[in-house]
């Protein structure tokens, strides 16, 4: 890179943001290793199928059928803000509960929206928010049991204009 | 903090789960690319969110600049007793917000 004001730099090294941008300034995009360290911070474009291996390992995907009912428009006006809704029929008590949510989006850039944690004090496994959608895609809502058992439902969701602002 | 809104049940029995949402104010900024090289902008969205109820951790969440503009989230509470329901979100330059909702019986 060329020389440039240390001054940006600096300030970002204070937030601790620094690894990130240095990191993904000089790095290849294909090494989907090396990451930015703390929850949600920017990581390497990703294809989703590294996604779910970071994710999962070899854990297998079981189909959710009705356990997992993931609420999700068939057409989204705006990429920008897709509501969705997950509801896990699954019990949520003592060492059996789900602890984890993912919502992952195969054609984002980095597919994983969100991961959702929960307690047996949840009461229930579900989860609503909005998240921004690239491009058409399937979405994938995918619970996580205390015990590791893995359950998906995926949707395809088809978006009229991207919602990752170029 | 005004910037953090939050809808509980008016009341609620013990036993009972609740929904809690909230939503906070926030520009959500993502890492832009030009031709597959980050541009050094000073990007700024919510990175993580937690709820306690009554102290107790009930819900958390890691969040990306793939969540939208303004996050919202709608997560559910098994109430045993009245109380209070905090909820922190973290962006990534360091600022909280949190918000408060009592549940009463």
């Amino acid at each position: 890179m060329k020389a440039k004001p240390m001054t940006r730099r600096d300030a970002l090294r204070l937030f601790g943001a620094a690894g990130a941008v240095l990191g993904m300034g000089s790095l290849r995009a294909g090494d989907a290793q090396a990451q930015a360290t703390g929850p949600g911070m920017p990581q390497p474009d990703e294809k989703v199928a590294d996604t779910l291996k970071r994710l999962f390992g070899d854990r297998p995907l079981q189909p959710a059928g009705d356990k997992v009912k993931f609420d999700a428009p068939m057409i989204a006006e705006n990429g920008a803000v897709v509501p969705v809704r997950v509801d896990v029929e699954l019990p949520m008590a003592g060492d059996d509960y789900v602890k984890s949510i993912y919502i992952i989006s195969d054609k984002n850039r980095r597919p994983l929206n969100t991961k959702v944690s929960l307690t047996p004090d949840s009461g229930k496994a579900s989860v609503g928010t909005n998240i921004r959608l690239a491009s058409s895609t399937d979405v994938r809502a995918i619970a996580e049991t205390s015990k590791g058992a893995l359950y998906e439902t995926k949707r395809e969701v088809k978006v009229t204009v991207g919602g990752c602002g170029g | 903090m005004s910037q953090v809104r939050m809808r509980v049940p008016e009341k609620a029995t013990a036993g009972e789960v609740v929904t809690v949402r909230a939503m906070v104010s926030h520009p959500m900024e993502t890492m832009q690319f030009n031709a597959g090289k980050p541009v050094e902008k000073n990007y700024n969205y919510i990175n993580k969110v937690e709820a306690t109820y009554n102290g107790r951790k009930v819900f958390e969440a890691e969040t990306t600049q793939a969540v939208s503009q303004n996050p919202f989230v709608m997560f559910p509470v098994k109430v045993t007793e009245p109380g209070k329901v905090e909820i922190t979100f973290h962006d990534t330059q360091g600022k909280t917000y949190v918000g408060q909702a009592e549940i009463k019986f």
